[in-house]
C-alpha cells in the first residue's frame, strides 16, 4: 500500500468509536451522563446509539455513592463518555 | 482545488496525537485522539476531564474513553488543555 491518498475511511481504522464499542463489552467501565452522574458497572451489551446495559452497578452523584441496581439500562441520549475502569 | 483540506481530514491527520477537545457546557477534554466518526464521535486515551467552575478547575484522570460527539463544540489539535 503505498498510495499517498488520505485513508477514505476513519470509521474502519483501529481505534475507532465502533472498535472501541466492540472491544469494551464485558469490562468494567464508567458511564457518565450530561448531568454529570456516574455509573460504574460491568458493561453487558451496547449499541451504535450508545445504550448501554450494565450489571452490578453503582451510582455516583457529587463524589458518594448514592444508588446500587442489580441491572440498569442506559438510553444513549445521555451518555456523555463511555471510559474503561481496566486495560482493553 | 486539490488543496483545499476537508475539516473531517484535519481530524483524521490528528490520529495518535493530543488533542483538547471543548464542550458546548465548562466542561474539556485532553487526551490522545485514536478514532472518530462521522458524528465525530471521539476515541481518546490517556484521558484528563476539566471541568471549568469561577471556583476552579477539578481535573479527573480517564483511561480510554468513547466521548459522545453529541455535546463536542471545538477541538484544538496539539492542546494541552486549560491550564498550559
Amino acid at each position: 500500500m503505498s498510495s499517498p491518498s488520505p485513508q477514505p475511511d476513519s470509521g474502519a481504522a483501529s481505534g475507532s468509536p465502533s472498535e472501541f464499542l466492540k472491544n469494551i463489552v464485558g469490562k468494567r467501565v464508567k458511564v457518565r451522563i450530561g448531568s454529570g452522574v456516574d455509573y460504574h458497572g460491568l458493561l453487558t451489551c451496547l449499541d451504535g446509539y450508545m445504550n448501554v446495559a450494565l450489571e452490578e452497578t453503582e451510582e455516583w452523584a457529587g463524589g458518594r455513592k448514592t444508588a446500587e441496581y442489580g441491572d440498569c439500562f442506559l438510553r444513549g441520549n445521555n451518555v456523555l463518555y463511555i471510559s474503561a475502569l481496566e486495560d482493553l | 482545488m486539490a488543496s483545499t483540506i476537508l475539516p473531517l481530514e484535519l481530524v483524521d491527520r490528528c490520529i495518535g496525537s493530543p488533542i483538547w477537545v471543548l464542550m458546548k457546557n465548562e466542561r474539556e477534554f485532553t487526551g490522545t485522539l485514536m478514532g472518530f466518526d462521522d458524528y465525530v464521535n471521539m476515541v481518546l486515551k490517556d484521558v484528563k476531564e476539566y471541568e471549568v467552575t469561577p471556583a476552579g478547575i477539578t481535573e479527573t484522570e480517564l483511561g480510554q474513553t468513547l466521548l459522545n460527539g453529541n455535546n463536542i463544540a471545538m477541538l484544538i489539535p496539539g492542546g494541552q488543555g486549560p491550564r498550559a
